[in-house]
């Protein structure tokens, strides 16, 4: 009897477990769309332009601290600092310190601001360990990103709400002043994920100048203060927050918010007058500290519809307060801190958008956004008894269509427009159309042909009459009424090749940009007016090869040159328009590098241990809006990076890294003359668990 | 006397031989009512032939050892039922493979089984078609697995097995992780505890970060984001189920146990595209799937 017994209990366990083991329920389970269209990227052989992706490993590998830096690796890319605080990345050379034609996302929430239309990249709330890869168009798509796509697109995608689930620590240190301490958590939950990151970066900026560098004699230098004038140090203290709710299968809520507290160290220290000399100058921006506040909030939900299609919405507020309190010298009187300036900008914007798969071969995605900029300014500066606050609010509505149709196996058509209607009373229709042909399933070549415009700033319109210090306040008045936004054709040709017996990648492009309706500051009108044209031509590639997949190196290089109606401008008294540049009248032209290059190889060493070593070139030019002392000659540089990881106990893991920038100090000088780029280093370590 | 015997047996197993032939009874127990098992019975009902006399007994729990000639259990639970209550002849249709040599050891009498699990082989011909330049394979598992057996047919086209074991409750994340540090191609094996409605989410995003595809076990991994998968749909082992069948009807002995003979396959063209992968239409790899099967067999 008792046997019986077991013998039934046994056979209880058994079913017991097999139902617990492994059933036909785990083959025949249901999920939730993961992989939905909006979270996959477009394949570079598909994208309706040139493309080009920087990824974690490739950020790692760099050794880059800052999110501007990243752009050197991008082809054709020109990356420099206005003051060492205050960069500047242009496609297509140079403007002036606020590279203006250029749209910057970050997760989709653009970050050009009023007045200026530039970025502020020092003031991003985010680091460069929160970015999970960045995205480059290389040339015009108004047609999908709106206003101020003119020259290319940089896509910040921050890494997911689930990306981390644990904590890190790292601490970085060298040379000047670098000194930055994050601090990352992130928790992975069933229906919602997060992670937050908390930051203090700081650095010094350049080095200071304080020989003039060959060629130059110590007078040349002394004049325009060139020499020990690099005060150009940056402090950040910022946060950001990134959350994810997922509580079915068909909804997706991205909540994000971060802050950040920019001390950015500016102004010039030439034409101070001082015991030692009596000079009768005027300095309306000395040495000071420009401090900005800057948040955002951005709120997303994605439905996934039947058959692929997707429904989203996105919310955006972003704010930024800037503010500055000087001294000034006025034809050589030293007014004591009187002048006081400051600055609030806003943009919100909401976008909704409809991907729907049309047919398995067309897709469409179409939607909607509007957006307001608004613009505040003070300025108080009493020792020339003027006092102005200006206020402007700028509504925008856009509506955008994009289709992509595979017409046969090997043809692709990209076809897409945008129409933005602003307050300026503009109504624009930037077009686009690229045919990608797959040659064979690895070769492309892509022909497209786009129209974008780029809509004048506020401080273009209302272009201020005394400007002192860093900030750029509009005027009270619009001074521009019938400023026209620029406008620029392009047309291009891309071949894309994957070999994979060398297990290497080629990207070529050859373009043609035409610039029409130019805007520039008028020499004799004393505001902004249209006029330029100009035409730029270039070739680029990127090459990738990997000898294996721990042993990889990738190549870019850009050949660019332009010509505009500069020499008949400036021949016609507009004198901002002529060139600095002895070996070029041209002023557009010159200001392109004609070429350009860099190289990042990575090799992963036996002993956890990793190296990278980057180079980077850059054919000599001269800025576009400055004088023939900063006069920008060839820059070459080398960087590298050793790493090893390594378990610290059981779970926690580190990494110690040493960054060596400017290996072989060739000490260049790029923008301003006096911003001096020596060798430097760092190490940064990191605690994960 | 012997002789009448033996004549008179022959006659009776003849005419039981015909008797079992023309009106064969199949009792049908399906693991639940659930239109997965209600698929499958509706596929083998119209594929059998008339003279089959077909019953079917919709849950488990309802099965209490009704006399039949031969029971076609759908899914584990309605195989243990059986197994457990009755030694009339069963053939287990739908089960994993792992589950067999337990339930064998539990059941009296004749038994056999189709299973719903792809062989190894065939999940080495789909890698090696579709994704011919991956040569590590990564597995994550928590429950027991035939390494070995997976190894062997991987070395075929010298891919390597890069399996690891799940260490923890909540390890997941870290597991996944280091699987995926080594891996070109990430293949999942059916196990509840790696791959269900909460985790299949990070187990995708995360791969995909890591510019891994994920080759999964059902059409619903595909629409989740899984790059393809090979699998054979509850219709597809139905048709074998009947073949299975009308064998015992003519020989009154139950096949050997099977793997699925029909399967099919699926592949998000998206992912694909979005992994840079260039992939044949499903016809054309399903042909080399076979070719492949032929010659290595």
């Amino acid at each position: 009897m008792k046997s019986k017994y077991l013998a039934i209990l046994c056979l209880a366990c058994k079913a017991g477990h097999a139902a617990d083991d492994v059933n036909e329920s785990d083959y025949f389970q249901d999920f939730p769309v993961v992989l939905s269209s909006s979270r996959l990227s477009q394949p570079l052989s598909d994208a309706p332009n040139a493309m080009t992706v920087i990824d974690r490993k490739m950020i790692v590998a760099s050794g880059f601290r800052t999110i501007a830096d990243l752009m050197k690796l991008v082809p054709g890319m020109y990356v420099s600092y206005y003051k060492g605080s205050q960069p500047i990345v242009a496609y297509h050379g140079t403007t002036d310190e606020f590279s203006r034609r250029m749209q910057v996302l970050i997760d989709g929430r653009s970050v050009y601001m009023p007045p200026t239309g530039s970025v502020n990249w020092a003031d991003l709330p985010i680091t460069v360990d929160d970015i999970e890869r960045i995205e480059v168009i290389r040339g015009p798509a108004a047609a999908s990103y709106g206003a101020n796509s003119t020259q290319g697109v940089i896509s910040i995608i921050t890494r997911d709400a689930g990306a981390m689930d644990g904590k890190s620590v790292s601490y970085t240190r060298g040379d000047k002043g670098i000194n930055d301490v994050e601090a990352r958590f992130g928790k992975r939950g069933d229906a919602y994920d997060y992670r937050m990151t908390l930051a203090y970066t700081a650095d010094n900026g350049y080095d200071n100048l304080t020989t003039p560098p060959n060629g130059y004699t110590l007078a040349t230098f002394k004049a325009p203060g060139l020499l020990n004038n690099s005060n150009d140090s940056n402090q950040a203290r910022l946060f950001n927050y990134r959350g994810d709710y997922h509580p079915n299968g068909i909804d997706r809520y991205d909540i994000q918010f971060g802050f950040n507290h920019d001390v950015q160290g500016v102004g010039f220290s030439d034409k101070n007058p001082g015991p030692s000399n009596s000079y009768l100058g005027t300095n309306g921006d000395p040495f000071h500290n420009l401090i900005s506040n800057s948040d955002f909030v951005q709120l997303g939900w994605v439905r996934q519809l039947e058959q692929g299609a997707e429904l989203s919405l996105r919310y955006s507020h972003t704010r930024q307060d800037q503010s500055e309190a000087l001294p000034v010298y006025l034809v050589g009187v030293y007014y004591p801190g009187p002048v006081v300036q400051s600055l609030q900008t806003s943009r919100d914007e909401i976008e909704v958008q409809h991907i729907l798969p049309l047919t398995d071969t067309n897709r469409l995605v179409y939607g909607a956004a509007y957006q307001i900029d608004r613009a505040g300014g003070q300025s108080a500066m009493p020792p020339i008894s003027l006092y102005y606050s200006s206020s402007y609010v700028y509504n925008e509505y856009r509506l955008f269509a994009h289709d992509e149709w595979r017409i046969a196996p090997k043809w692709l058509l990209n076809l897409g427009s945008m129409f933005e209607k602003n307050d300026l009373g503009q109504f624009n229709s930037s077009p686009r159309i690229a045919l990608n042909y797959h040659v064979t399933p690895k070769q492309t070549l892509r022909m497209g042909v786009s129209v974008a415009y780029r809509t004048p700033s506020m401080a273009e319109t209302s272009y201020p009459m005394i400007q002192p210090g860093a900030l750029i306040i509009p005027a009270q008045t619009v001074n521009s009424p019938g400023l026209q936004p620029e406008k620029l054709v392009s047309h291009e040709i891309g071949y894309l090749g994957e070999f994979p017996d060398w297990a290497s990648t080629v990207d070529l492009r050859l373009y043609r940009d035409q610039l029409s309706n130019g805007i520039y500051p008028s020499s004799t009108a004393k505001s902004f007016v249209n006029g330029m044209s100009g035409e730029y031509h270039g070739l680029e590639a990127a090459v990738k090869h990997e000898f294996d997949p721990d042993n990889s190196v990738t190549v870019n290089f850009a050949h660019a040159w332009a010509a505009s109606n500069g020499v008949l401008l400036a021949a016609g008294g507009q004198k901002v328009m002529a060139s600095s540049d002895p070996l070029n009248s041209d002023i557009l032209g010159a200001s392109i590098p004609q070429n350009s290059a860099s190289l990042l190889y990575m090799l992963r060493l036996p002993l956890d241990y990793s190296f990278s070593t980057a180079a980077y070139y850059q054919s000599a030019m001269q800025p576009f809006d400055r004088g023939a002392i900063d006069y920008q000659p060839i820059q070459r540089r080398v960087d590298v990076r050793i790493a090893r990881t390594f378990n610290v106990t059981a779970g926690v893991k580190g990494d110690v890294a040493l960054v060596l920038q400017n290996l072989l100090n060739q000490a260049y000088t790029e923008y301003i003359a006096s911003n001096l780029f020596n060798r430097r280093g760092y190490v940064m370590l990191t605690v994960n668990w | 006397m012997a002789q009448a015997k033996k004549i008179l047996a022959f006659v009776f197993l003849l005419l039981c031989g015909i008797a079992h032939a023309k009106e064969l009874r199949v009792l049908m127990v399906l693991s639940d009512s659930t239109p997965l098992y209600l698929n499958f019975a509706k596929s083998f009902s119209q594929n059998l032939s008339t003279d089959i006399r077909f019953d079917l007994i919709q849950h488990a729990e309802d099965f209490n050892a009704q006399k039949t000639d031969l029971i076609v259990s759908v899914g584990v639970r309605a195989a243990y039922r059986v197994a457990e209550k009755t030694s009339q002849p069963l053939l287990a249709a739908m089960i994993p493979s792992k589950t067999y040599a337990d339930l064998r050891t539990l059941k009296q009498g004749a038994i056999s089984a189709i299973y719903l699990d792809q062989p190894w082989r065939r999940q080495a011909n789909l890698l090696h078609v579709v994704l011919p330049e991956r040569k590590r394979i990564g597995v994550l598992y928590s429950a027991s697995l035939d390494i070995p057996a997976m190894r062997r047919e991987l070395a075929l086209y010298h891919d390597t097995l890069i399996a690891r074991h799940l260490s923890g409750g909540d390890t997941l994340s870290a597991d996944l992780d280091d699987v995926l540090v080594e891996s070109d191609v990430l293949l999942a094996v059916p196990d509840n505890e790696i791959y269900n409605a909460n985790s299949i989410r990070n187990i995708l995003l995360s791969s995909y970060r890591r510019g891994i595809p994920l080759v999964g076990v059902s059409e619903a991994y595909v629409r989740a984001g899984a790059l393809c998968a090979i699998f054979s749909t509850p219709e597809q082992l139905a048709v074998q189920a009947v073949s299975a069948t009308i064998t015992y009807a003519r020989t009154g002995k139950l096949p050997e146990v099977q793997f699925p003979v029909q399967y099919s396959i699926a592949v998000n063209r998206t992912v694909a595209r979005a992994f840079g992968l260039v992939i044949e239409p499903d016809d054309a790899i399903l042909l080399q799937i076979r070719k492949l099967s032929g010659s290595l067999r």
